[in-house]
């Protein structure tokens, strides 16, 4: 592609100290009462509690309920099954993705990427989307590469939920009389 | 004897008089054939082993068990899925069924080209129509085609391109819609379901859940070492070693090369894994007034071959249809939020339509990660990219003479058509770099490829390694160019050829 020489996530990250240094000062930023942002479950196996809300904040934005969707079918927790989900992965794409969420999520990185004051959870639903979009718009590969990550995670996660079939139309297979 | 991780002892070791890794395109007929002929055959598959009765007809089921990386294998910078199996049967268990022979003229560039002798449509005509009768490889009738392939058969017609059915190895398919997630009806006939009982009838032993990880040399046996991991996820991993004399890599085009890497094996000329083909692919979805309902029906029916090889330089694109399932619809169609879900919920109503681009200047390379995976790169081609930007034009073509009120694109910004008039100039203004349009692959070929000239190819045209006697790749990286069409016919034809060939000369070969 004709992008492929563009920077990339990895030598931003992994190649340069100062990526590294941004991503534990981005971890060291106070992130006030969780709780209050919602209730968390208590068993999450991969995503701590922060990125649980980031993931939640996330997959809303990203699947885009309409107004009154929500309420009118059966809930369905996609951060939940992000974290069941990213916790059978293997161990390099589990730091990968907590990093992918710091980067995304924290105050700093808001900052240095798109001037912005609050972090993506303290974004209101409409500052949420632009964000989403600068990420999915970014001339920076390694954004665009992690929109798509975000994406297809928020994405599988919600549609592979029988109960999120029946408001799009999806049937599941087709089964002949004789085999129902 | 079919044996899956959980009930294997630890560790295994096995004899055999030829151990074969993947139970493929490539490993399952070089079984068959070779257990047929009386040898003793333990045939290795990473995956698990299914049966009928266990396929669930859901994406996250089917993704979970019987898919690579649970369906999220793909290149390094994740701009190109590829999707694979991962079961006994491998990408048989959970393709679409399309059986295509290989266009002559790519097999005369493979002569041309490559040197490659015996691989003529005259030479390989007898090994397509046994295997079109023993997989009962067969066109539907007009009435079978879903919404969905009629798309295709009518909308090309109306443009005057030329558009067919295609063979399809099924027997009393009831067009339930979920080929990808393993026929729960007995009704395809993958490799899982005809040459591995076949196989294991002449006394072939399967081994699930076995990981090949090295090959070791020693005098005129091999020793083939890995770990079992047993799919329940619950028994813990063991070891495995097995000895044999021939040894068959048919572990795919994305995994024979890391075997041979890790072992040292087969590469003085330095090709293994470089040559990467993937058959690049993307979808176009048209919306129309009436339901087309994309997810059900026969996936693939149809295809529109009008635009392969139209120039004589070997390439071009294919259109064929795509079943939409819910997640891999939500994961490809363009943007996200309000405006996603929208298209979402017009699901039925969409119709989906892939591009398939046969590569002539992209280039791509497997090499193994720190744990022995694939870690893949890929670099588009511009006469590829060309023919990417004009197959998604035609395919868009195809969906307003087909009816479509509006087409769109996997363009990450979304990329829409209201008419014929407005596909160029929408086509120019699009971002085309890397996760700026959504991209799979479910045919990646040539880590290996075929050939007489040793210094630029890994194995010959018996897909024996030319450095070591004995140890042969028998699957999909063996083809020394993209293909064009879906390859499961082309690599069945080439593993029977070269299983019989190993068969008939196997005292010479082991000795």
């Amino acid at each position: 592609m004709q992008s492929h020489h563009e920077p990339s996530r990895r030598r931003f990250l992994k190649e340069t100290a100062l990526g590294t240094a941004f991503l534990l000062a981005a971890r060291l930023i106070p992130l006030g009462s969780l709780r209050a942002q919602g209730p968390i479950p208590r068993d999450l196996r991969f995503l701590s509690d922060h990125e649980y809300l980031v993931m939640k904040a996330l997959a809303e934005r990203m699947v885009g309920l309409r107004d009154g969707e929500d309420s009118a079918q059966p809930a369905i927790d996609a951060a939940l099954r992000a974290d069941r989900f990213l916790a059978e992965e293997d161990q390099e794409i589990r730091t990968q993705f907590h990093q992918l969420l710091t980067l995304f999520s924290s105050t700093l990185f808001t900052f240095i990427f798109d001037f912005r004051f609050s972090s993506f959870l303290d974004m209101s639903p409409e500052e949420k989307d632009s964000y989403i979009e600068d990420w999915m718009t970014s001339s920076l590969a390694f954004r665009r590469k992690g929109f798509q990550a975000l994406k297809r995670t928020c994405m599988s996660m919600y549609y592979t939920d029988p109960k999120s079939w029946k408001p799009i139309g999806y049937e599941g297979m087709f089964l002949p009389e004789d085999r129902r | 004897m079919i044996l899956s991780g959980r009930d294997m002892a630890d560790p295994i070791r096995e004899s055999a008089d030829v151990c074969i890794i993947g139970s493929g395109c490539g490993g399952g007929p070089t079984a068959k054939i070779l257990a047929e002929a009386g040898h003793r055959v333990v045939l290795l598959e990473e995956g698990g082993y299914y049966t009928t009765a266990e396929f669930e007809p859901s994406e996250e089921a089917a993704y979970q068990n019987l898919y690579q990386k649970r369906a999220g294998q793909a290149t390094e910078d994740l701009a190109i899925t590829i999707l694979q199996g991962r079961c006994v049967g491998g990408s048989t268990t959970v393709n679409w069924t399309t059986s295509l022979r290989t266009p002559d003229f790519v097999l005369e560039a493979w002569r041309r080209d490559f040197g490659l002798r015996g691989f003529s449509s005259v030479e390989l005509q007898p090994y397509f129509e046994r295997i079109e009768r023993y997989l009962n490889i067969h066109r539907e009738p007009d009435q079978h085609h879903s919404p969905n392939n009629r798309l295709i058969l009518d909308g090309a017609g109306k443009l005057g391109y030329s558009a067919k059915a295609v063979g399809r190895n099924t027997r009393g398919c009831v067009r339930a819609g979920v080929c990808g997630f393993g026929c729960p009806f007995d009704a395809k006939l993958s490799v899982d379901m005809t040459y591995i009982p076949d196989a294991v009838k002449a006394g072939a032993t399967v081994l699930a859940d076995c990981r090949a990880r090295k090959i070791q040399p020693s005098g005129r046996m091999k020793r083939v070492t890995g770990t079992v991991t047993p799919s329940d996820g619950k028994t813990p991993e063991k070891r495995f070693a097995v000895e044999a004399p021939v040894v068959v890599v048919s572990a795919s085009a994305l995994h024979s090369p890391l075997i041979l890497l890790e072992s040292g094996l087969a590469n003085s000329s330095d090709q293994v894994g470089r040559n990467l083909t993937l058959h690049l692919t993307t979808a176009v979805a048209g919306l129309y007034g009436r339901v087309i309902y994309a997810a059900g029906g026969i996936p693939q029916s149809a295809t529109c071959d009008h635009f392969m090889n139209r120039n004589g330089d070997g390439g071009g694109f294919w259109i064929e249809a795509v079943p939409a399932y819910p997640a891999l619809s939500a994961i490809s169609l363009p943007g996200f939020g309000a405006s996603h879900r929208k298209m979402m919920t017009q699901h039925a109503h969409l119709g989906a339509l892939i591009v398939l681009v046969k590569e002539i200047d992209s280039s791509g390379r497997v090499i193994p990660d720190s744990r022995g995976r694939p870690r893949i790169s890929y670099t588009l081609g511009e006469r590829d990219l060309a023919y990417l930007k004009e197959g998604i034009g035609e395919a868009s073509r195809v969906h307003f003479a087909a009816g479509a009120e509006s087409v769109m694109t996997l363009h990450t910004v979304p990329t829409q058509f209201h008419s014929p008039g407005e596909i160029q100039r929408g086509l120019d203004h699009a971002r085309w770099g890397m996760n700026e349009i959504v991209l799979y692959s479910a045919h990646p070929l040539g880590t290996c490829r075929m050939g007489e000239d040793p210094n630029q190819t890994v194995v010959d045209a018996h897909c024996q390694t030319h450095d070591v006697p004995g140890l042969f790749v028998i699957d999909g990286s063996v083809t020394p160019t993209s293909l064009g069409v879906n390859p499961q016919l082309t690599l069945l034809a080439i593993a029977e050829k070269s299983a019989e060939w190993l068969a008939e000369n196997f005292r010479t070969i082991a000795s």
